[in-house]
């Protein structure tokens, strides 16, 4: 069983940086996620754990072991890709068979681990097709199956369930989070869907622009996001940012926005008067009573809920979730409440630290 | 219905027109002398001979030529084969400085006639001490196949994806190992035509030959049957025949066992997304 440390990893491509210098402790038998938007440098810093990439400075380790230079078969890693990758050439068995053919184990234990994986993920009818007769899904099952049949130390996941359609992605999370569960292996997931991320992690890394923004367990990030860019990222409808200014008064802090003036509790020390941004989620924004008004610009019925949208003065405008038997009018001026308990607050730009301290 | 057979009417006739001479060719070298100019000429030979043939083959170095000849060809197709899918690979998976340029350097040597080229390339030759040497004419084919067959390659190279390659290293194979079990099947069909045209290049090739080497022992086909049966005063024009259709035979067999490669797709299938 083995961790996986990144220690001031850096990583240039000519002269582009792709990641700045990663710091990202895995602990053994993790499933931990790497969330960010396309281009901040997930499947790079994947491809340098699995030894495709080579770090232009810094340390990664597996286990106890330093990897930088060991190359990609000596690493005791597995990896799904997002293409699958399968040999176009080999039957379903030949693939994945191939690795264990590669490490040089004789025929009968190959056979034995193949079938064990082959029925683990419902292959065995398939164990003689070409990967081009199979379909998106059972493609995706061998790649995962030609993973699985070495029982390696971390598995690495490059965004292996995108090409899947809504409810087999959903069927195939779950399997994996059992799959995690069984094997107790460190697993070590890119994704730029926040769900897969949500549902499936024991912690995630959220990555912007090749920096690392917060390291936490799920709860956590979406509960306290440690910035700006975290807070907008994380949760669907995403979270209300209003750009205001913070104002020190009589012990105690207020926000104020056009339209808006709130207290907000629990700052940190470094907290000072001045610019600053509001966060605010959907679910605490209350319709019905409170000392604020807006006009309904838009009603969204999900079946189980209600997004609604509202104007408020200055072009501020706030996404509220409403219960499913409270449809507000179009148009109609309504008054709404901010649970200031639950608020963030971030200093100004796009990655403002937190402000005040978690609910 | 009367589209149908227009099309099956011009197909077939242009089938008619780029067939003629091949028959021609074959009908011609197997009529005895006194037919050859017999008037009006006559469709089928009266009776059929095989006496060229057989002159060719006994009283000929036509085998000497024949076996120089795929030697050469082989030989050529080998290396060219060789270098170019280790170059494409390199061209296509590593990247390095001045890559492109790389690249289209290689195709530069298009732009020169091969007449400017051959006189250095003897000089050079004889240098080398391999003047009139198979081996010189296998150097001097490999200058001018290599780049087609490396741009062809490069093609075909580019077309495979990075990830089955990547998928081999993680499951535990070398780089050389992971280009023997992934990229080279993928790249059969790339191969296979780019030796089919490297071995008719070669093959058919004359201009060097003429220059390059000067012996019996060494000429090729081409320009050992030239040699043999045109003069300035006379074409032996039935022996000149049968020594084509013998000539035509390799390259119409490996035609027919390669076809399938040359038109069957490529991995179709191996990636998705
Ligand atoms: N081989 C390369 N050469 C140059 N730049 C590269 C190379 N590979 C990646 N990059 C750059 O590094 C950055 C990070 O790329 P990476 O593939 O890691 O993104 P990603 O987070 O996986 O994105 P996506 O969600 O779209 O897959 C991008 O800006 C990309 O353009
Ligand atoms: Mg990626």
């Amino acid at each position: 069983m083995a961790g996986v440390e990144f220690s001031r990893v850096r990583k240039e491509f000519g002269g582009f940086t792709a990641i700045e210098a990663l710091d990202l402790r895995i602990e053994e038998g993790e499933f931990v996620s790497l969330l960010g938007p396309s281009g901040c440098g997930k499947t790079t810093t994947l491809r340098m754990l699995a030894g495709l990439e080579f770090p232009t400075a810094g340390e990664i380790r597996i286990g106890e072991r330093v990897v930088n230079d060991v190359p990609p078969g000596q690493r005791d890693i597995a990896m799904v890709f997002q293409s699958y990758a399968l040999y176009p050439h080999m039957t379903v068995r030949r693939n994945m068979e191939y690795p264990l053919r590669k490490r040089g184990l004789p025929a009968a234990e190959r056979q034995a681990s193949v079938l064990m994986a082959a029925e683990m993920l419902q292959l065995t009818e398939l164990l003689d097709r070409k990967p081009r007769q199979l379909s998106g899904g059972q493609q995706q099952r061998v790649a995962l199956g030609r993973a699985l049949v070495r029982d390696p130390q971390v598995f690495l996941f490059d965004e292996p369930l995108s090409n899947l359609d809504a409810k087999l992605r959903g069927h195939m999370r779950a399997e994996l989070v059992e799959l995690h569960a069984r094997l107790g292996r460190t697993m070590v997931y890119v994704t730029h869907d926040q769900l897969e991320a949500m549902t499936m992690s024991d912690r995630i890394a959220i990555i912007l622009a090749g920096e690392l923004q917060q390291f936490a367990p799920p709860q956590e990030v979406y509960r306290a996001p440690a910035n700006r860019f975290v807070a907008g990222f994380i949760g669907m409808p995403s979270m209300n940012l209003v750009d205001g200014r913070l104002a020190h008064g009589s012990g105690s802090w207020q926000f104020m926005a056009p339209g808006i003036a709130l207290p907000v509790p629990a700052l940190a020390e470094t907290a000072v008067a001045g610019e600053a941004c509001l966060g605010v989620r959907p679910e605490h924004v209350h319709i019905g009573a409170g000392e604020l008004q807006g006009r309904v610009q838009l009603v969204e019925q999900t079946g189980h809920e209600n997004i609604v949208v509202l104007a408020v003065a200055g072009g501020i405008r706030l996404t509220c979730r409403t219960p499913a038997s409270m449809i507000p009018r179009m148009g109609d001026t309504v008054d709404f409440r901010i649970d200031s308990e639950r608020v963030h607050v971030f200093a100004p730009g796009d990655t403002g630290p937190r402000l005040n301290l978690p609910a | 219905m009367m589209r149908r057979i227009l099309f099956n009417l011009s197909v077939w006739s242009a089938v008619l027109i780029v067939a003629f001479p091949l028959f021609w060719m074959v009908v011609t070298s197997l009529k005895p002398q006194v037919e050859l100019w017999a008037r009006p000429p006559a469709l089928l030979p009266l009776e059929p001979t095989l006496e060229h043939y057989l002159t060719l083959l006994r009283d000929t170095s036509f085998l000497v030529y024949f076996r120089n000849s795929v030697l050469l060809s082989t030989a050529t197709t080998l290396l060219v084969i060789g270098v170019a899918a280790l170059g494409a690979y390199s061209l296509v998976r590593f990247r390095y400085r001045g890559r492109e340029s790389l690249a289209m350097l290689v195709l530069f040597t298009y732009l020169l006639p091969s007449v400017i080229l051959i006189l250095p390339l003897y000089l050079m030759m004889v240098k080398l001490g391999l003047a009139n040497t198979l081996v010189s004419l296998v150097l001097a084919y490999t200058t001018f196949a290599l780049p087609y067959a490396l741009w062809l390659l490069r093609s075909f190279m580019a077309g495979i994806p990075e990830d089955l390659e990547s998928a081999a290293l993680v499951d535990g194979a070398t780089r050389l190992g992971a280009f023997r079990d992934v990229i080279l099947p993928q790249l059969l069909p790339g191969i296979i035509s780019t030796a089919l045209f490297t071995f008719i290049l070669s093959w058919n090739e004359y201009l060097f030959a003429l220059v390059l080497v000067n012996s019996d022992a060494t000429r090729p086909l081409t320009t050992g049957v030239m040699n043999m049966l045109i003069s300035s005063f006379n074409i032996e024009w039935s022996m000149l025949m049968a020594a084509s259709v013998m000539m035509s035979l390799p390259l119409i067999i490996a035609f027919s066992l390669l076809q399938k490669y040359l038109t069957r797709g490529f991995g179709a299938g191996a990636v998705k997304g």
